[in-house]
């Protein structure tokens, strides 16, 4: 029973979403499915919030390591969430929009939550070097290949390329680095990229077919 | 006699209206000639009369395989809405429901000449009118017919739709018929999955834990699902080998279900009390706010194994290089091929698309699961074909003209339109 | 307050940036921020825009979308040790549906649209090319086809790589090396200007160095 229930369900509503597609009434299926599963994203965020707050409650209580943090994060998610659901410090009532400019949820997103984000972000311009350097050596042929695209289109995006290449005549225009990067970006990228995008989406329909069948169960616990 | 002259005497009523025809137009000629010298010579205010010809030939007809949700429009514009010295500003359209009062519904771009009500109801009747703006007012054009919408059952404008998934799942199926009969299927070596065994084992040996990310998308990505099915059979050998398992996750609902998906390898490997909730933990939902915790639990953590696997973006290459930085053992794979690139230069396994969905079924060894990626193969096989008697079709249809080619193209493009 | 607003984003950023050299409290301090704010944020941004936006203001008109609430209740049942399982019937609805949309949406735009795409004539001039004329035009139709082709032989899993076959994988391969060489190229540049916006941040609105 434990397993039945949800393979039939699963069944059941992966089968009728199919079938949607070709009945027109079902149409507004997969937007009914959408805010579903939004409201029971909100749920779940129940289970998600309060393990958060466990978590780093029990990191106190046993003043494991770096359990100072832990009220730093504590604090954090309260303020937030009393600024957030108190709509402290909004222009209008409660009925304002909760990120209204001036809000105290407002000015903490903004000298807070968007700096820190932005820099993460902003880290990649590091990974990137790390990455092309490690892949500078390249062990094999095909490591060797992604190398030199990428350096093609590389300095084909930038000013440099265009000066390197400038005195190639017209008629071998090709060879001048900026015309070579296109020509990658249009054709082998292009034919690479159309393989993937359809081995994906035979992939995807296996995979959901599996599931729909339920031949797929080890999210369920396996076969047992 | 009630019946108007013009109706009982056809002739008549041609000798009748051809001069009253003839009157006004001279009239309105004139008058137009008259505003336009007055533009040229004066400029008496700012609100001249700039008249202009309503749309024609405006048709509605009932929006074709819809629940009947969907009316459309047809006009030709207005013979004065011209590229340059336009005096058309646009049109709106106007609609009486149920002959009620007539209301605007939305206001269109000059050049435009149709429109699709959406937001109709299938019980109601519908009239419309276009009304061709200018800068000093609106010039309306004939009613249309009154219609009401029309439910369709069926979208047969995707038969052939249907039909290709028919196909691609009946060999799927197939296959996984074939297989669960007992027919040895073949499937090829994929290293990244050949190396799970070792990666957890080294995990194991060297006492580190394995750490598994399954992206940070939700549920409702087929990725997210692809990540739990291979986290089954992960988590399942890391009961065999007794490991240690963490899984900081940025989705509430993944981390009830990683939560359900541990805790039954954990059974089905007889050892249900090793399980423990704690194995997998909710973080944050945004993005960068997941990254700078799960990179702090790799530099004090220092897993010996990290898998990658599920939706990743701009991340991918924050949590590969610093995963690459501790000396982990790195298997990764995403559908998204935008991070492929990433994950290889930064990991030692990628498994690049297809490869990911693939995962689950391949490690789960069962006869049916690798029949299923035999179906798959099937699928690949056609559009492969597709694709040469496509390229061959066209080719020699537009280079020679060859007849059945053209036909042949044509069939093609109807088909794999259809979506 | 604008003034301390501006040093605390100029603290956060600097503690994340502190990273780069080691794990460090600056840094720990940072992150414990980060994640209390930002699940903070998200608790609230879904109370507001999905449970009221989407639920409370919707079911007069939708009631539909008491299942979803109901789907969503279960969830919670988790916490309920003895019938905990049954929080598995929401999320067998979300497998269900999400395979089923997938299944639906990829077939079409994956497959439909990108064997229709490759269709093309092989003397076409109209063909995104980087040269468009003569043999050039060709060579280049002829890579596209012959790119995608051999890429999808490499993704075949029932048959082993071995003779023409094997050659035709490793073809692909190649093309797919290069797919992904191309997308690495491209996104470079684009992170740099990541790492410069932030400087411009550090040196420019906090510090006042430049602008």
């Amino acid at each position: 029973m434990r397993q039945q229930i949800p393979l039939l369900i699963t069944f059941i509503v992966g089968t009728l979403l199919i079938v949607s597609v070709f009945i027109p009434p079902f149409g507004d299926l997969e937007t009914t499915f959408n805010i579903w599963f939004d409201i029971i994203a909100v749920f779940a965020f129940f289970l998600g919030g309060g393990n958060l707050l466990r978590v780093h409650i029990n990191k106190l209580r046993k003043r494991k390591r770096d359990w100072g943090f832990s009220i730093v994060t504590i604090l954090g998610f309260s303020v937030m969430l009393i600024a957030g659901l108190f709509k402290i410090g909004n222009p209008g009532d409660i009925a304002s929009a909760v990120d209204a400019p001036g809000s105290l949820f407002y000015d903490i997103f903004n000298s807070v939550q968007y700096p820190l984000s932005a820099t993460m972000y902003s880290l990649l311009a590091f990974f990137v070097a790390s990455a092309s350097y490690r892949a500078f050596r390249a062990k094999n042929r095909e490591a060797t290949l992604l190398l030199i695209a990428a350096f093609i289109i590389l300095l084909g995006r930038t000013p440099f390329g265009v000066m390197l290449t400038g005195w190639i005549p017209d008629s071998t225009s090709l060879l001048q680095i900026p015309n070579l990067a296109i020509w990658i970006m249009n054709s082998p990228n292009l034919a690479g990229q159309r393989a993937i995008m359809i081995g994906i989406g035979l992939g995807v329909i296996s995979m959901s077919l599996r599931l729909i069948l339920g031949i797929e169960r080890s999210y369920l616990g396996g076969d047992k | 006699m009630s019946l108007p002259l013009a109706a009982t005497h056809p002739r008549l009523s041609v000798h009748l209206f051809f001069p009253i025809i003839v009157i006004v137009l001279t009239t309105c000629s004139s008058a137009f000639g008259q505003s336009d010298t007055q533009l040229d010579t004066t400029v008496v205010d700012d609100t001249v009369s700039i008249a202009a010809a309503p749309v024609t030939t405006l048709l509605v007809e009932d929006g074709k395989y819809d629940d009947g949700d969907s009316l459309r429009l047809f006009w030709v514009p207005s013979i004065d809405d011209q590229l340059i010295d336009s005096k058309v500003t646009g049109y709106r359209v106007y609609r009486l429901v149920n002959d009620g009062a007539a209301e605007p519904i939305v206001d269109l771009l000059p050049g435009v000449g149709n429109y699709t009500d959406k937001n109709v109801e299938l019980d109601s009747s519908y009239v419309y009118y276009v009304a061709t703006l200018t800068e000093s007012g609106e010039y309306p054009s004939i009613h249309t017919e009154s219609i009401s919408p029309q439910r369709e059952w069926i979208n047969f404008r995707r038969g052939y739709l249907f039909i290709i998934m028919m196909i691609i799942s009946a060999a799927i199926i197939f296959y996984v018929e074939t297989a669960k009969r007992g027919k040895k299927l073949f499937v090829r070596k994929i290293a990244g999955l050949e190396a799970i065994d070792e990666a957890v084992g080294r995990a194991t040996e060297m006492g580190r834990p394995v750490l598994f990310i399954p992206g940070i998308s939700d549920m409702d990505d087929v990725q997210t699902l692809a990540a739990l099915t291979i986290l089954g059979r992960v988590s399942r050998t890391i009961a065999d080998y007794d490991s240690k398992i963490f899984m900081p996750v940025s989705r509430s609902l993944v981390m009830t279900a990683a939560r359900e998906t541990i805790k039954t390898s954990y059974q089905a490997a007889g050892r249900p009390d090793a399980y423990n909730d704690d194995m997998v933990n909710y973080v944050t939902d945004e993005q960068f706010g997941y990254v700078a915790a799960v990179d702090g639990l790799m530099v004090r953590e220092k897993p010996a194994t990290v898998f990658l696997l599920g939706a990743f973006f701009a991340e991918s290459l924050i949590l590969a290089e610093t995963g690459n930085s501790i000396g982990a053992i790195q298997i990764a794979g995403t559908a998204r091929p935008a991070q492929l690139p990433f994950f290889i230069a930064a990991c030692d396994f990628t498994l690049i698309g297809e490869e990911l969905f693939a995962a689950s079924a391949y490690l789960s060894g069962e006869p049916r699961m690798l029949g299923s990626l035999k179906g798959q193969d099937v699928g690949k096989a056609i559009a492969m074909i597709t694709i040469l008697l496509g390229v061959v079709a066209v080719t020699l249809s537009e280079a020679w003209g060859v007849g059945i080619m053209t036909d042949l193209h044509a069939w093609l493009v109807k088909v794999f339109s259809s979506s | 307050m604008e003034h301390f607003a501006l040093w605390l984003s100029a603290f956060l950023t600097l503690g994340i940036l502190s990273f780069l050299y080691k794990d460090n409290p600056w840094y720990k301090l940072s992150e414990a921020i980060f994640v209390g704010i930002s699940a903070g944020f998200w608790v609230v941004t879904l109370f507001w825009d999905n449970l009221v936006g989407k639920f409370w203001d919707g079911w007069q008109d939708e009631p539909m979308l008491f299942v979803g609430a109901a789907l969503g209740f279960l969830m919670l049942l988790r916490l309920v040790p003895k019938i905990g399982w049954i929080s598995r019937w929401p999320l067998a609805f979300i497998v269900g549906a999400t395979s089923g949309l997938w299944l639906m949406n990829y077939l079409a735009s994956n497959i439909m649209v990108q064997v229709m795409a490759t269709i093309q004539p092989l003397f076409s001039t109209g063909y995104a090319s980087g040269f468009d004329a003569g043999w050039g035009a060709i060579i280049s139709s002829l890579v596209i086809v012959v790119g995608t082709f051999t890429g999808l032989v490499y993704f075949f899993f029932s048959k082993e790589h071995k003779g023409a076959f094997g050659g035709a994988a490793r073809v692909g391969i190649f093309f797919i090396m290069i797919t992904f060489g191309a997308s690495f190229g491209y996104t470079v540049m684009s992170r740099m200007s990541l790492l410069i916006g932030r400087m411009d941040f550090l040196l420019g609105d906090w510090l006042g160095m430049i602008g």
